[in-house]
């Protein structure tokens, strides 16, 4: 009997232990494929951005988004995943220490997330660490996406290099803070306010969204776009078919971003062991956002369409209305999505023809789709799920629910995460003659000037240049 | 510079692998001498293609 019992012991050992390899594995092979799929986005910007630029500029707009893809993705890794780890409670804590749960502050981040000294054990191959690659990927592609957000706003007249200083500025700082302090369940925007963003909204696409709105009051409209009386030209681009496409790619890219918003059970840095959960510890599954990304998707296209009947315009509606929704996608109802985000798509383009009116040149509409309707998710979420807990059961017991004042402040936060560092960046770009392309190269064609190939050799000339 | 080990038998015990490095230079100061390496590149990189860009617009 004893032999048995002991038998049965080593045995239950044996299965445990290979459930949880099995358990671990997966986990890996979760994140790791949302790496790819989010890697979709930036094909998805880059025939976005090539398709709304006219013929003359099409190479120079592809080659500006793949460096803001390639440098911001290098500077994550030397120096912006420390930024997420770093501060979270800061500057409420003033010497950045480490918040309740103890994953966070200067100490624990110089611990992890520096490639070079002990730190660097979890920065390369290390075979008892399934998770810090994948989440260092995973953040790494949010990152670039901030930077492609932005980029496609500033097409046809920015310099490469000012745009990818720009880029890394976006994309390891304010974002790295931005999801630092409202994206960490030591985040002071979800401690003291109750700031909840399960989709990034706002983290990623108000801050990338009003970062491009700073950049631009910068960079000024390209040549043609204004008359003299103030009055508004529209600069069409080259191929709509390819910009429509690239934005179905993004919102192909879109579930594997969202689907890297979920912390998934049984691990040592998991919240649980059997329950999956959003960032912030709070219930989650993979089925709401089955329900909920598609019926966004369909009502920012619906509402889009009702208002303009435009194509461009109504792919844009499908990115704006996942927006919308994108931070309570894990609390809202199905048909709760499709009003929100059928709202998100009616107020797009009367959005976007307001900031021109103001002599905003925003060649993509990235300031209204991802800045405006950004903000607008999060107040919705306020006002929507007003006292919804901000944290699950591991939290502090003075944690506070999700608020409309939270997700104003958080809202405010935001904006100024995106907009502050894109005006104050770009100055200092601009100051050293590094930031706008002069005009008569801008009349002539970059292609033309500083791209050693043609986009279409044997066929469509543009009319509009010289060369 | 050199990798840790001749053997990774040595690195294996009964719960998995020991949480270490396992890349070319673990242990040693040659991850920060990449770090500052590549990050030297990087900025050249930059300053070159500043350069040459400005050329572009004269």
């Amino acid at each position: 009997m004893e032999d048995q019992i002991l038998a049965l012991t080593a045995e239950v050992a044996a299965i445990k232990s290979a459930a949880q390899v099995t358990n671990t594995m997966f986990a890996e092979m979760y994140y790791y494929v949302t790496i790819p799929l989010m890697v979709l986005i930036h094909a998805g910007f880059l025939l976005y951005e090539m398709g709304a630029t006219r013929v003359k500029n099409v190479l120079s707009s592809g080659m500006k988004n793949l460096l803001a893809f390639a440098f911001t993705i290098a500077a994550w890794y030397l120096f912006g995943w420390w930024f997420y780890w770093a501060l979270p409670t800061w500057p409420l804590d003033f010497s950045a220490g480490a918040g309740y749960m103890e994953i966070s502050g200067l100490e624990y981040a110089n611990a992890i997330a520096w490639a070079w000294g002990d730190s660097a054990q979890y920065m390369g191959p290390n075979m008892a660490d399934n998770a810090s690659g994948v989440f260092w990927g995973a953040f790494a592609l949010f990152a670039a996406t901030t930077a492609s957000i932005c980029s496609g706003a500033l097409i046809e007249r920015i310099q490469t290099v000012g745009f990818v200083i720009c880029a890394i500025v976006l994309g390891t700082a304010a974002w790295g803070i931005a999801a630092a302090w409202g994206w960490h369940a030591d985040g002071w925007l979800v401690t003291k306010f109750g700031y909840h963003d399960f989709g990034a909204a706002g983290l990623v696409h108000a801050v990338a969204g009003f970062f491009a709105l700073g950049v631009l009051m910068n960079l000024g409209p390209r040549v043609g776009k204004f008359n003299a009386d103030g009055s508004a030209n529209h600069l069409a681009g080259h191929n709509m078919p390819l910009t429509v496409t690239g934005l179905m790619l993004i919102i192909v890219g879109f579930f594997g971003f969202l689907m890297a918003c979920i912390i998934l059970p049984g691990e040592g840095w998991s919240w649980y062991a059997d329950k999956g959960t959003t960032i912030y510890g709070t219930p989650m599954t993979l089925s709401a956002l089955a329900f909920n990304i598609p019926l966004a998707a369909a009502g920012g296209i619906i509402g889009s369409w009702v208002i303009t009947r435009d194509p461009f315009w109504m792919m844009s509606g499908c990115l704006a209305g996942i927006i919308s929704v994108a931070s309570g996608l894990d609390v809202y109802f199905g048909s709760t999505v499709i009003a929100v985000s059928l709202v998100a798509g009616m107020i797009l383009k009367p959005c976007a023809d307001w900031l021109e009116g103001l002599g905003i040149d925003d060649a993509v509409g990235a300031v209204t789709v991802h800045g405006t309707i950004g903000l607008f998710g999060l107040l919705v979420l306020g006002i929507l799920g007003s006292g919804v807990p901000g944290l699950g059961a591991f939290a502090p017991e003075d944690t506070v629910a999700i608020s409309f004042f939270g997700q104003l402040v958080g809202a405010v936060v935001m904006f100024l995460l995106g907009f502050v560092p894109g005006y104050v960046v770009s100055w200092i770009v601009d100051k050293a003659g590094m930031l706008r392309i002069p005009d008569a190269v801008q009349e002539k064609g970059l292609d033309a000037v500083k791209v050693p190939a043609q986009a279409y050799p044997e066929s469509m000339v543009s009319a509009e240049s010289d060369s | 510079m050199g990798y840790f080990a001749e053997s990774f038998t040595e690195l294996y015990n009964a719960d998995g692998w020991i949480d270490m490095g396992m890349y070319i230079g673990s242990g040693s100061s040659a991850p920060g001498w990449w770090t500052v390496i590549a990050t030297i590149m990087l900025i050249g990189v930059l300053v070159k293609g500043n350069n040459d860009e400005q050329d572009h617009y004269k």
